[in-house]
């Protein structure tokens, strides 16, 4: 037997995992977030608008590391692929998504004018199945998440990879920073009702983070029992300081502290904000350490 | 339509490597970037003084329950009716989902500065003309016209065996069938149509 580094997806296949994981995410909290608590339209709809530039810079990351993009008409040829899936869950949320934000973006005076250019039929109908793009959007946002996962765990030569419970950090990793992201955003809101959106946010990202250390504590147990490639990824893991100080350290335990302390005690104010700015700065950077990390760690099991 | 497997005599393979040169020469392969379709591995077993040397010859498996047939969204990667696993070079998008799941390192990238050379080297023999996920084909081409690929076909000590897996009158038929031929990793479930004699 022998192990060998993979060597084909790289960082580049890494940013498409974190920002796709990253803008499902978003939206499918965002989304619920309006639909059930009365919060901020403006930042609602600044998150969709950057959850959907994140999906396109992902995907031309995606685009660019292939050898021939322009071929990629073609992906929608094999069900049985997961990146055919991948396309499917990304247009339609590129469609559910775009419709969903376009009646939001009135909340901002200066994009009113914009929108209003768009025919009214068009504009009426978006603002009547608002409920439904919504919910339409946090779906597709979901299954973008949790593929992403997918894509990576069917390697059966990979055995890392090939575990059910890749597919389960990843969507709750993606969660997590999306989750960060709009408490990002939230700490600019002027809105006084945006200091509970904040607490929920935080209380949310708490405990996706604890599910992320559970499934972690779980997946690393599976590894070092194993006598494959498995093994051998988890010590690569474990020897990496920027995957164990970085990751482990500043992407989870750091924001977990942080989000713990503000939940229990904090009062919300300017200078907790600044506090909750730092925790979902982390939680980003770490969401992206988890993916490139995995990556560098899948180890093929070569026969010979 | 045939099933066609190889048999690899690994007692017989001496690592002269005229295979992975027979291989490139009749598919133009990126040799001057050290990639070929076909390689030997070898293998030291154990620690001094109980040493013991191995050659294993490897190539695509071309598994009858195929990892890289099912990651390929673009329908590049597709079987042939005599089993032969292929790629079309013109559907290919090189996303490299086919080499991630692909467990015997058969694949590799064709990329656009091979495809410049090859294009100085063999003119208007040309064979790889667009950027592609390269891979074996069993040498379709010279089966297709009752030839064995070429591999087969130049080792000096006959380590490669080849032939329809289906035919009963078959070497490759009764050696994979009899035992001594096994295919490597078979708790994969991929069914692969190589099976190696051990040395």
């Amino acid at each position: 037997m022998s192990f060998v580094h993979q060597d084909v997806w790289h960082w580049q296949i890494a940013t498409y995992l974190f920002l796709g994981g990253l803008g499902g995410a978003t939206v499918a909290i965002g989304a619920m977030l309006h639909m059930f608590e009365s919060c901020d339209r403006k930042i609602i709809s600044a998150a969709v608008v950057s959850a959907i530039g994140f999906m396109v810079i992902g995907t031309v990351f995606l685009l660019a590391d292939m050898l021939q993009p322009l071929k990629a008409i073609y992906a929608l040829t094999n069900p049985r692929s997961w990146i055919f899936w991948g396309v499917v869950f990304i247009n339609l949320y590129f469609l559910a998504a775009i419709a969903y934000v376009i009646p939001l973006l009135k909340s901002w005076a200066r994009l009113e004018p914009l929108i209003n250019k768009i025919p009214e039929p068009i504009l009426a109908l978006l603002e009547r199945f608002n409920r439904m793009a919504a919910l339409g959007g946090a779906t597709a946002g979901f299954l973008v998440a949790i593929y992403t996962g997918l894509l990576i765990s069917s390697a059966p030569a990979i055995a890392f990879w090939n575990t059910p419970a890749l597919p389960l950090l990843f969507v709750i990793s993606a969660f997590s920073t999306g989750a960060a992201f709009l408490l990002l955003l939230f700490t600019f809101s002027k809105e006084e009702g945006s200091s509970i959106i904040v607490q929920k946010l935080e209380q949310l990202d708490a405990a996706l983070i604890v599910t992320e250390l559970i499934i972690l504590g779980a997946y690393f147990n599976f590894a070092f029992f194993l006598p494959t490639g498995a093994r051998e990824s988890a010590a690569i893991l474990f020897e990496t300081p920027m995957f164990v100080i970085g990751f482990l350290g500043f992407g989870l335990v750091v924001p977990l502290l942080i989000e713990t302390y503000s939940i229990f005690f904090a009062r919300h104010t300017r200078g907790s904000a600044a506090l909750m700015f730092a925790a979902g700065c982390f939680v980003l950077a770490g969401g992206f350490l988890l993916r490139y990390y995995v990556l560098h760690a899948g180890v093929f099991q070569y026969p010979w | 339509m045939a099933r066609y497997g190889m048999v690899m005599d690994m007692r017989l393979c001496v690592g002269c490597q005229a295979c992975m040169a027979a291989c490139s020469m009749e598919n133009q392969t990126p040799y001057w970037n050290g990639k070929f379709r076909t390689h030997v591995e070898d293998i030291e077993h154990g620690t001094y003084p109980s040493v013991r040397r191995e050659l294993l010859p490897r190539l695509c498996m071309h598994c009858d329950n195929t990892p890289c047939l099912s990651a390929c969204p673009s329908g590049a990667t597709y079987r042939t009716e005599d089993g032969i696993i292929r790629v079309d070079y013109d559907r290919c998008m090189g996303c490299y989902a086919c080499s991630i799941a692909c467990p015997y390192d058969a694949r590799y990238p064709y990329d656009r500065k091979d495809v410049k050379t090859a294009e100085k080297l063999y003119g208007d023999d040309l064979s790889h003309q667009v950027p592609h996920v390269d891979k074996c084909s069993f040498c379709e081409h010279r089966v297709l016209e009752g030839l064995i690929p070429g591999c087969a076909g130049t080792c000096p000590t006959n380590a490669r065996i080849f032939g329809d897996l289906d035919d009963p009158e078959s070497e490759v038929h009764k050696l994979s069938r009899s035992g001594k031929a096994k295919p490597l990793r078979p708790e994969l479930g991929t069914s692969p149509k190589v099976f190696y004699i051990p040395s």
